[in-house]
């Protein structure tokens, strides 16, 4: 663990600490991992109500210029010829051996001018890599002057939340589907404000499965816009939440961890094959070429699943076993108990879906995803093996169900 | 994260320097302490032997699985576990919401008393987390 002195803390640290938040190191940052209400209500809140994010460790970068947009195009998993304006893409950079450099969100802000959004100190790591890339002479790749601020507003309750806190909500909510986004990087000149004058660019994304928005803005107006936004949420149950909430809504909801579930090995075989610009006739061939494609075969790769277990019971994943009827199949990337879900005769079962039996409330299930040395159907069985027990798990296709992510704004 | 002023150490209880507290009458009940239930995290599964199990002083003899990780759990001293605390099975925030009472992990018959007296009481348990804060 790093020295705590070498930490970086974000604009509310101080409001994290009077919240009574348990902080950790994570990626270089001082982070809340939970506040006093502790992660499992925290992650219930985000199913149920709302939940608000301190996420301004996160790195954003600007590539402009008229190669600003080839340039990203190859080294971008996303194919770019079909951007649309106000929408954001997720996709992943990769390197020459196929293997995640980062995963990111870009977002289009003109013709020759994009932000990308990568994980925490991730920034100065993909702008190099972009700067070693044929054609990236032209482009000028830079940081923001001031660093923004960001927060993660999430869960069902959020829409109606940020209808009070944003100025002209019923233009703004009219057209705002999952992955669109209104403003720009340049706060100011995006023309979006929150009713208290802070300019901010909104974004219909999140990394929690619920429906909700990323809300950027500077840093100066983070401690009123958190005291404004739970003030807002505080009728219905918004919680202050931490990383490990984050975390385990983020496995629920099928999300990879950069540098976990996606990392030095083959961006191939894969839950998030979305993000490649597969052709749709099956043949997994794609419709650009691209950084490090030449080296994505479904032939010869680890495969990597999601999986879910019959109760709340975990193991360690630091070199725990994966095996297939006494066979190792390879490691354990992620695994998290995800609080809000449960079984009913096997079937998993969200604390959300509105036919779930009456006084039912589930007791947890682990969750994650294993990366395995070849092809396993959806429904097998394994067992997951560390030091100290063994247990059982089966491959899925989804693990939460019952999410809200890609909801109509109501 | 609760403020040291804020750990509660009932004056009591003796301690173990992995976080474990013991009640000095019988029924010997062993349990984690404010300070460890604060610093896992919300408790989600707590793994306990049967009954009649015998384990040496300072031995794993069950899990605590909080949100964050899997830790394990040492006998302050060599003993025979007489019971377990069953609610815990469908209740394992018990022990974040209630450590010294409702949240009590074992009742343990000891096999050398006497160990009692190798362990922490409040005042030092005071100074030891202090050390590892």
């Amino acid at each position: 663990m790093p020295d705590a002195s070498t930490l970086r803390r974000t604009a509310l640290y101080a409001r994290h600490a009077a919240l009574g938040a348990n902080l950790a190191a994570f990626a270089g940052w001082e982070m809340p991992l939970w506040y006093r209400a502790g992660a499992v209500r925290e992650h219930l809140a985000v199913i149920q109500s709302a939940g608000l994010f301190d996420t301004s460790h996160m790195d954003v970068f600007f590539a402009s210029g008229p190669g600003a947009k080839p340039l990203l195009d190859y080294a971008f998993t996303r194919d770019l010829s079909r951007i649309r304006p106000g929408r954001a893409l997720y996709g992943a950079f990769l390197d020459r051996d196929g293997h995640t450099v980062d995963d990111a969100i870009l977002y289009p802000l003109g013709p020759d001018r994009f932000a990308v959004v990568v994980n925490a100190g991730m920034g100065p790591v993909v702008t190099a890599h972009l700067k070693g890339l044929p054609d990236a002479g032209g482009v000028d790749l830079r940081e923001p002057d001031r660093r923004l601020g960001k927060l993660d507003l999430q869960g069902p309750a959020s829409p109606a939340i940020l209808w009070e806190a944003v100025d002209g909500a019923d233009r703004l909510f009219a057209d705002m589907p999952y992955f669109s986004f209104a403003g720009d990087f340049d706060l100011e000149a995006g023309g979006i404000r929150l009713r208290n004058g802070t300019p901010i660019l909104l974004s219909r994304t999140g990394y929690t499965g619920e429906i909700g928005f990323e809300i950027f803005l500077p840093l100066d107006r983070m401690d009123e816009t958190w005291d404004s936004l739970s003030r807002f949420g505080a009728e219905s149950g918004l919680l202050p939440c931490g990383l490990a909430a984050r975390d385990s809504l983020r496995t629920g909801a099928l999300l990879p961890l950069s540098h976990q579930d996606i990392g030095p090995w083959p961006y191939v075989n894969h839950p998030w094959l979305f993000a490649l610009p597969l052709k749709k006739d099956g043949s997994f061939s794609f419709t650009k070429d691209f950084m490090g494609a030449s080296a994505l075969h479904p032939e010869g790769n680890p495969h990597t699943f999601p999986f879910a277990g019959f109760d709340q019971r975990r193991v360690d994943p630091r070199g725990a076993k994966v095996l297939l009827n006494g066979e190792e199949m390879g490691d354990v990337l992620t695994i998290v108990s995800d609080m809000a879900i449960g079984r009913i005769d096997d079937v998993i079962v969200s604390l959300a879906d509105p036919n779930r039996p009456e006084g039912w409330a589930p007791r947890g299930l682990s969750c994650g995803f294993v990366r395995v040395k070849r092809r396993l159907e959806s429904g097998t069985k394994l067992v997951l093996q560390d030091a100290r027990r063994k247990i059982e798990v089966e491959i899925v296709k989804s693990i939460r169900p019952n999410r809200t992510a890609t909801r109509r704004l109501p | 994260m609760k403020k040291p002023a804020e750990i509660v150490i009932p004056e009591t209880l003796r301690y173990a320097k992995d976080h474990e507290w013991m009640s000095l009458i019988a029924p010997f009940r062993v349990g984690v302490s404010d300070f460890a239930q604060d610093q896992l995290g919300d408790i989600t599964y707590v793994e306990l032997p049967e009954p009649g199990a015998a384990f040496a002083a300072g031995q794993e003899f069950g899990s605590l699985e909080s949100i964050k990780s899997v830790s394990p759990l040492y006998l302050p001293a060599d003993g025979k576990v007489a019971a377990i605390n069953e609610r815990l099975r469908d209740d394992p925030g018990l022990v974040n919401q209630d450590p010294y009472g409702a949240g009590w992990l074992v009742e343990i018959e000891l096999f050398r008393p006497e160990q009692a007296a190798l362990l922490m009481d409040a005042a030092a348990y005071r100074r030891h987390i202090g050390t590892e804060a």
